[in-house]
């Protein structure tokens, strides 16, 4: 339940940064690929016969490779323009995803249920709970530093720079920050959907539009929202446990779509 | 507070826009800006701001330059209001217009600057519910509450209704008048002749006038810088008086 906690808050926030970071709502953490990149290395492990450690270590990396390639093809104007990494990071993302089927095709047919469980999210692999609360204290530490500027910083480029703020080492502060969240959780539990994009989209819709009051509700609404699904996953057909992400979406769906009905 | 530009030369591309232009705005002074789409205005502003990088030729801040100026310090000084682009906010008017206040950290009373733009009544919706002419009186509020000596306006009369546009460029000339500065961008010839000190006239190939209104505007000068047909913009006669 720690580590459901934890991962449920780290996604949350590392959504809510992404959209302050791209200046839409509709932003979410595996925006840039970073769940692709962690899922082809974590199957490629998997396929491989590697232990958890090893599958998860690989997970980090290629989410972290994913980040890295997004931001050398797209990062360069990102003082004045997020198109450009936004584009890349979906490519990559596409040429992941491609992969990802290509391993999945080809691999041995034992191993499959374990990698769609990755695939799907699931967090009966976690076993860092303690390092995962430390990495989310340390991120809604350090976004609560950077939440007047992050504030500023949903207005145009022009018009934040011309308030005082230096918004391309802002803008790459919240992707780097954004991507270590990610990474973390992706190696830890694979790719849980929905809470990165529906918590905070959520909460603004709820009032929440100051960073200061944004991110630590996020990271917060985050956590219960997973801790919930982690719940139901181990229950609802007990002894048998359904992956998080599925419970997440099923979740998180109904709660969307009566939120977009309000005017 | 002086704000000068010098032997400035601006360029899109291999385009040169604006050829060593050189020129002091002065506190109480209003500078309209006048060019045809694409002249370099927005880029002018941008530049005087400090926040592009002129071809050649520099800007200081009381004898200053304004590279190196720390961004916050800059911006307790000179503020602009850049063509509209809100499309990543979220939150309420009021939360929009208090940003303006960002530079100096500490809260300001926002109700006077809310009150000013007529924007009281609307201050809890979301600034995205708001029309065209409401959120560009809202950008203003958060110009004003920025409270800069030096006011850059990009097209600051976009959306705005005729008593609007009055009250903008009311407004502008109280700032003046207060000691403060502002260049704007205008396209009508008959406000800037009303409005402004001194007109800046840019033609997007290099050349540059600078001169008073009387001087500067007639309708041969407007037919130069807007073509053919334009001279009719310019209704000397029958000017519409400042507010």
């Amino acid at each position: 339940m720690a580590a459901a906690f934890a991962c449920g808050g780290l996604l949350a926030l590392a959504g809510a940064l992404m959209q302050t970071l791209f200046r839409n709502p509709l932003a979410e953490p595996y925006l840039l690929g970073a769940s692709g990149g962690a899922g082809l290395l974590a199957l490629l492990g998997m396929a491989a016969g590697l232990a958890w450690p090893w599958v998860s270590a690989l997970a980090f990396a290629g989410s972290l490779l994913a980040l890295v390639l997004a931001a050398a093809l797209g990062g360069r104007l990102l003082a004045r323009d997020h198109t450009p990494l936004l584009l890349a990071g979906v490519m990559l993302a596409a040429g992941f995803g491609a992969l990802i089927a290509l391993v999945l095709s080809v691999a041995p047919t034992e191993r499959l249920p374990g990698m769609l469980f990755f695939l799907m999210g699931d967090l009966a692999w976690t076993d860092q709970p303690a390092g995962l609360w430390a990495a989310l204290l340390l991120a809604v530490a350090t976004a609560l530093g950077l939440s007047r500027r992050l504030d500023v910083l949903q207005l145009s480029p022009l018009k934040a720079a011309s308030l005082g703020v230096a918004v391309a080492p802002t803008r790459w502060m919240l992707f780097t920050l954004a991507g270590a969240c990610t990474a973390l959780v992706v190696a830890q539990a694979g790719s849980i959907g929905f809470v990165g994009l529906m918590v905070p989209h959520a909460l603004r819709r709820l009032g929440f539009s100051g960073h200061r009051a944004l991110l630590p509700a996020a990271a917060l609404a985050g956590g219960s929202l997973l801790v919930l699904a982690d719940a139901l996953a181990r229950t609802v057909i007990a002894p048998r446990e359904l992956p998080v992400g599925v419970l997440t979406a099923l979740l998180g769906v109904p709660v969307m779509l009566w939120l977009l009905r309000k005017p | 507070m002086n704000l000068v530009a010098c032997q400035l030369t601006l360029r899109a591309g291999t385009r040169t826009l604006v050829d060593s232009l050189d020129l002091a705005l002065e506190p109480g002074e209003a500078l309209g800006i006048l060019g045809a789409n694409g002249a370099g205005k927005s880029t002018l502003l941008s530049v005087l701001a400090g926040l592009a990088s002129p071809a050649q030729g520099r800007v200081t801040l009381d004898g200053q330059p304004l590279a190196d100026l720390p961004p916050l310090a800059r911006a307790q000084h000179i503020g602009l209001l850049p063509q509209g682009d809100e499309g990543g906010f979220f939150g309420s008017v009021a939360d929009y217009v208090t940003l303006g206040h960002y530079p100096f950290g500490d809260p300001s009373d926002l109700a006077p600057h809310l009150a000013t733009w007529e924007l009281t009544e609307l201050a809890c919706r979301p600034l995205d519910t708001l029309s065209g002419g409401e959120r560009q009186r809202a950008r203003l509020a958060q110009l004003a509450m920025q409270q800069p000596r030096i006011s850059l306006l990009d097209e600051p009369l976009t959306h705005l209704d005729p008593a609007h546009q009055a009250r903008l460029l009311a407004w502008a000339r109280d700032e003046a008048e207060a000691g403060h500065s502002v260049a704007l961008t205008l396209h009508d010839p008959n406000w800037a002749a009303c409005h402004c000190d001194r007109l800046l006239f840019l033609y997007g190939d290099g050349r540059w006038q600078l001169g008073t209104p009387a001087g500067l505007l007639t309708p041969a000068s407007l037919e130069a810088l807007y073509g053919p047909g334009t001279a009719a913009l310019w209704r000397k006669d029958d000017r519409i008086q400042p507010v």
